[in-house]
């Protein structure tokens, strides 16, 4: 402050009030931002293969879900849809993942999913580019399943291997004019790609996206 | 005001923000009643 | 009062800084041009440049030329508010090379190798893969020595020197976005928890310590341009910051709707990010208030037409745009939709670019000891072309928003299929189109930016000297 200031009379047109406001507000916020941190990583931490085998619902399930089924149904207490993890299902032929096994295979997956860029075409969780489809559900999108185009397309029977055929090849099985480009996908990082999509769609998203696959007959055209 | 907690996870913040009003209730007044009381200090101290 | 300024090394080091900024402006146009071109015809480059490439390296310039500008513009001011050369300026000019080659190495393995194997090799050598913080690495750390070198310059002077309500508001808003970078410097396997401290740097960037940072700019830029009155300016800014980082820091809140974060951030975020925009209009009042007061009488007319498009891109741009969307009610309609691209493209170019411009005009002004720099009929077409271009691709995007939130979201339930009918829409591909067409306008522009900030200088002295 220079030589020359002086201390006004009402504190709206003081500079000391106004940096000092500066000082307690922006502490104040942060502090606060920084107690919502802890709590919300504690909630965010991802569960483990006893949570599931116990049915404890934890908001980022473990890895370990990729050997059970998951649906996502709209939930009356919330008052929106939410991930629900079911019975045992196969995965790539196997339901008897181990956790470090499940654990090794998002790990891969989700490297590839930053190597290889996906999220500036994509978006993951809603974030990311917006040229291709998100992909927080894919894994339960109707397109996939049986009776969907991919199946049909690749010659697969299950989501799984539906998937982990496209993404070695995506240029090949096209279903629309804007193609996936062909990213030299090993089947081992598909794999975990496929892992990594699976255990995605059984994160509590609060609901979102919003009446996911609601409208039955216009999802089939 | 108060209804069933409906997140995944209890908490305290968790707790605030049962029922459609009190997170909001809590929040604004944490912006308003600081501004309220500098205001009227502030106007007392002017002399009015 | 001679307007001619000693010839400071931090001020020559600023128009370094300035000059590669320009150059990486380009880059994000001609990437931008190329992406928004395979929207409309996607085998354009298909397997060889792909959209995700061209769309990372538009991103990626876009912040790397802020940064580079708001550097410059930091190298800028120093020695004017401190009354001293810049200490440690031959680390700092060390310290630009280094970053420099960094960029240029980063830039053409992305355009080169482009995507690499799912190991962490690739995240430390080729691209970390996370929106906006894709540089690998390596590379992170190299920009973190660099910006250390940075802060301390900024500390080290403003110690020695005079010390100003700018200069303070400076220092603290540094030592802020510098550290927020390492939150985005690690790797984890759950995509929720590695969103969540995405969130911080990309957030806690833009939305608050970038937000200051340019309320510093504006101050040191109204008081320089039309001599407006320090006390009452450093009030202002004051004011900003309380209102900045007491909406923006909490209004984080809006990004942990989705994500598998808990449901009380949609309070929290509903709330501070409706306010967020309060500050933007306080800053757009300012800057009227400020110019009415000195009845528009400025020494630099094209700084000046670009703080002003600053006031009303800033308020328009991140505070209308932004607000559009940020209630959690709307937001889950709109999440990961062309509305955000809508909002990004006007909210960093009325927030950031234009102040950053207008900056440069300061330097050219100042470096040539111009008494009075009046817009050339170049300048005038520049500032407005550029205006025009990016309000209008954000109008398109913003329309095509609007198709994928009703067509896709609301009406097909954010399936695949819904996507790609959403993206087939009739009016979704006019918009797509218009966002072409409003980018080359952009880019005429731009390049007749460039021609005006290489050749005002000559011509202001030739002006002057008839």
């Amino acid at each position: 402050m220079s030589e020359d200031y002086k201390e006004p009379e009402s504190v709206w047109t003081s500079n000391r009030f106004w940096s000092r406001s500066a000082g307690w507000v922006t502490g104040f916020s942060a502090v606060l931002l920084i107690l919502l941190t802890m709590d919300t990583l504690d909630q965010i931490t991802i569960g483990s293969a006893k949570d599931l085998e116990n049915k404890v619902t934890k908001r980022v399930p473990s890895a370990s879900v990729i050997n059970y089924k998951v649906t996502y149904e709209y939930s009356d207490v919330r008052g929106h849809e939410v991930p629900v993890i079911g019975e045992k299902e196969l995965f790539f032929g196997r339901s008897d993942y181990s956790e470090a096994e499940a654990n090794a295979l998002l790990d891969k997956g989700k490297l590839t999913s930053q190597a290889k860029n996906c999220m500036n075409c994509h978006t993951l969780l809603g974030n990311g580019a917006y040229y291709a489809p998100d992909l927080t559900k894919a894994w339960l999108d109707p397109a996939w399943q049986a009776g969907g185009v991919m199946q049909g397309m690749t010659g697969t029977t299950s989501v799984d291997e539906a998937m982990s055929v496209f993404l070695q090849n995506p240029d090949k099985y096209a279903s629309h004019a804007r193609r996936m480009p062909n990213l030299g996908i090993t089947p081992e990082e598909a794999k975990g790609l496929v892992a990594f999509l699976k255990q995605m769609s059984s994160i509590d998203t609060n609901g979102f996206p919003r009446n996911f696959n609601k409208i039955q007959g216009s999802t089939q055209k | 005001m108060f209804t069933e907690f409906t997140d995944v996870v209890p908490s305290f913040w968790g707790m605030l923000n049962q029922g459609p009003m009190t997170l909001t209730i809590f929040l604004h007044s944490i912006i308003v009643l600081p501004m309220y009381f500098i205001y009227k200090s502030e106007k007392k101290r002017m002399g009015h | 009062m001679s307007i001619a300024t000693p010839k400071y090394l931090s001020q020559s080091l600023a128009m370094k800084y300035f000059f590669v900024a320009v150059v990486l402006f380009g880059a994000q146009l001609v990437m931008g041009l190329i992406a928004a071109y395979q929207f409309i015809d996607p085998e354009f480059l298909f397997n060889v440049f792909n959209f995700s490439t061209a769309r990372m390296v538009h991103i990626n310039a876009l912040v790397v030329w802020m940064l580079y500008a708001m550097i410059g513009s930091a190298y800028w001011m120093l020695p004017e508010e401190t009354g001293i050369e810049t200490v440690g300026i031959k680390l700092g000019t060390l310290g630009f090379y280094v970053l420099t080659l960094a960029v240029t190495v980063v830039v053409l393995v992305y355009i080169l190798v482009q995507v690499g194997p799912g190991t962490e090799a690739s995240i430390w050598l080729i691209n970390e893969g996370r929106e906006y913080l894709e540089a690998p690495r390596w590379a992170d750390i190299g920009i973190t020595v660099v910006v250390l070198i940075f802060v301390y310059n900024v500390f080290a002077t403003v110690m020695k020197g005079k010390r100003t309500g700018i200069t303070t508001v400076l220092m603290a808003d540094l030592i802020a976005l510098a550290g927020l970078y390492l939150a985005g410097m690690f790797y984890t396997s759950n995509i929720t928890m590695d969103q969540f401290w995405w969130w911080w740097v990309i957030h806690l960037w833009v939305e608050a310590t970038w937000e200051v940072f340019v309320g510093v700019l504006i101050a040191y830029g109204l008081i320089k341009v039309m001599h407006a009155n320090r006390q009452i300016v450093e009030m202002w800014l004051w004011i900003e910051v309380t209102m900045l980082f007491g909406s923006g820091i909490l209004g984080m809140g809006h990004h942990y709707f989705w994500i598998g974060t808990p449901e009380y951030w949609w309070e929290i975020g509903a709330l501070f990010s409706a306010l967020e925009p309060v500050p933007l209009v306080g800053m757009l009042v300012h800057v009227i208030y400020d110019m009415g007061k000195h009845n528009g009488k400025v020494n630099n007319g094209p700084a000046f037409n670009w703080f002003i498009v600053n006031a009303f891109g800033n308020f328009l741009g991140a505070g209308v745009w932004g607000f559009m969307h940020t209630l959690p009610q709307i937001n889950i309609y709109t999440h990961g939709s062309q509305f955000t691209a809508g909002h990004g493209h006007l909210a960093f170019y009325g927030a950031y670019a234009t102040i950053l411009i207008g900056m440069m005009y300061v330097a050219i002004q100042r470096r040539n000891g111009i008494e009075e720099m009046r817009s050339t009929s170049t300048s005038k077409w520049a500032v407005s072309l550029i205006t025009i271009g990016v309000l209008g691709m954000t109008v398109a995007l913003t329309l095509s928003g609007y198709v994928q939130a009703f067509v896709e979201r609301a009406e097909y339930g954010a399936t695949w299929d819904g996507y790609f009918i959403a993206q087939g829409a009739t009016w979704f591909t006019q918009g797509i189109d218009w966002r072409l067409a409003m980018g080359v306008v952009t880019f005429i522009g731009f390049l007749l930016l460039v021609k005006d900030l290489l050749t005002i200088a000559k011509r202001s002295k030739a002006l002057a000297n008839s």
